[in-house]
């Protein structure tokens, strides 16, 4: 069983073997949950989200028709956050809710690097923090991130470089 | 290779996604170029960066909460199982809510069952209700119209009442009074022809009898002898040989009381 693929554990799932499930689970826990943790840096919400997506998966596993796996449990997972991100801008006025790092949190970071990257990353908007996150955190090819976003290759690959530029003189204006 | 290319690549050169001749040339342009090399280790710097940033770790109870919602989907998958899962395990088996869902099955259906019924009860006793009070209402307005002083008022009323089937005797004795009394022999023949419609009534019978002697018009004549012999009435034959030897009475109409003496017996 550990050495089938994604997506063979996942069609496995979509006949009703939801014990395949449980390795599915094994695989993409920490990677989801690093992925909403590097956009809002709230445990609490970073857990939940994590729990809705394997649940997602779970509920609608008869909807996955093969294909990448990562891109499709990569798309429920950004669909959730969108969900997110559309209601906690509609009904809270936390900060929390903004793709800010707290700075607390990470001033106490042993690592000055990470740090003054983290403090970069706040000037990015959703959508570019999302590009950026899926291909440097996560280190998702540029073709894998147009199947998640629903762009092309190309045009992924221009934005995540003017990203990149975007960071790099805010980084090393702050260090 | 300028230094506008290099920017344009510097991301992918560090990647290591570029042909081998590509990275030759921006490998050669950095070793001569100070502000290349400069956007390079930077770029490298950054990139790293993202590299030392440490795996968050997510708390036990995700794992928890997986394995937890794992289940449940798996006893909704084949419900049959939870059930020999939970005695199986000594679980209380749940009474509460088998009893809640039994209850609300019964309420359901018996309230289903209850609802139609009275619904047809109450539509079927309310139209009832209706048509007799239609009826009621027509009686009143033939009563009333009947003895109106118009003609046609008159004979429309006692159109009317060609839709009752079981007419009050109310009615019965207003229509007769018209056949016997009205002024107008139009209105006579209609209320005639309507109480003819009521052969079983026998105020009706001794009516049409009666009408026999004291009409002296033919037409209502004719119209009283058809009615008399349809219904074979015996006692019509008396009346109807009086009218043979009146000497008023005309020709036409003696025909038509010989003809039906001879039917009636």
């Amino acid at each position: 069983m550990k050495k089938l693929t994604d997506e063979e554990l996942m069609l496995d799932v979509s006949q009703g073997n939801l014990d395949a499930m449980a390795h599915i689970f094994e695989r993409y826990n920490k990677r989801l949950y690093n992925f909403y943790f590097q956009m809002v840096r709230d445990k609490a919400i970073c857990e939940d989200m994590t729990q809705t997506v394997f649940y997602k998966v779970m509920r609608y596993r008869e909807s996955y028709r093969g294909g990448q796996f990562v891109s499709w449990i990569f798309r429920i997972a950004r669909n959730e956050f969108s969900d997110y991100y559309q209601n906690s801008k509609k009904t809270s006025r936390h900060t929390d809710v903004e793709l800010v790092a707290s700075k607390s949190e990470d001033s106490i970071d042993k690592n000055d690097n990470v740090s003054h990257l983290q403090e970069a990353i706040k000037i990015l908007d959703k959508e570019e923090r999302e590009l950026i996150v899926l291909n440097r955190f996560q280190g998702l090819k540029y073709s894998k991130i147009a199947e998640i976003t629903g762009s092309s290759e190309g045009a992924v690959k221009v934005k995540i470089h003017r990203i990149i530029k975007k960071l790099r003189t805010v980084y090393f204006k702050t260090i | 290779m300028n230094c506008n290319d290099v920017e344009k690549y510097i991301v992918d050169f560090i990647d290591g996604q570029l042909a081998e001749d590509e990275t030759g040339q921006i490998q050669k342009h950095i070793e001569a170029c100070t502000n290349c090399k400069t956007l390079y280790d930077e770029t490298v710097a950054l990139l790293t960066a993202f590299n030392d940033v440490d795996e968050e770790v997510p708390n036990e109870s995700l794992r928890e909460g997986f394995y937890k919602r794992l289940e449940e989907e798996k006893q909704l998958l084949r419900p049959d199982v939870e059930v020999i899962q939970l005695r199986k395990q000594e679980k209380e088996f749940p009474w509460k809510r088998a009893f809640q869902v039994a209850a609300s099955i019964v309420f359901l259906f018996s309230g289903y069952f209850l609802g139609s019924h009275k619904t047809k009860q109450s539509a079927n006793q309310e139209i009832v209700a209706l048509q007799i009070e239609t009826n009621e209402l027509k009686e009143s307005v033939v009563l009333a119209m009947i003895e109106n002083q118009s003609v046609s008022k008159r004979i429309q009323a006692v159109n009317y009442t060609e839709g009752f089937e079981q007419p009050d005797v109310k009615i019965l004795e207003a229509l007769i009074e018209r056949m016997q009394y009205d002024g107008n022999i139009n209105v006579r023949l209609a209320a005639a022809e309507a109480l003819s419609e009521f052969p079983e009534s026998s105020i009706v019978k001794d009516a049409f009898i009666e009408a026999l002697t004291t009409q002296k018009n033919p037409s209502l004549q004719i119209a009283i002898i058809q009615f008399l012999v349809k219904i074979q009435e015996k006692r019509a034959i008396d009346p109807m040989k009086k009218l043979l030897e009146h000497s008023d009475t005309p020709d036409f109409v003696k025909e038509q009381v010989n003809d039906g003496i001879s039917q009636i017996i």
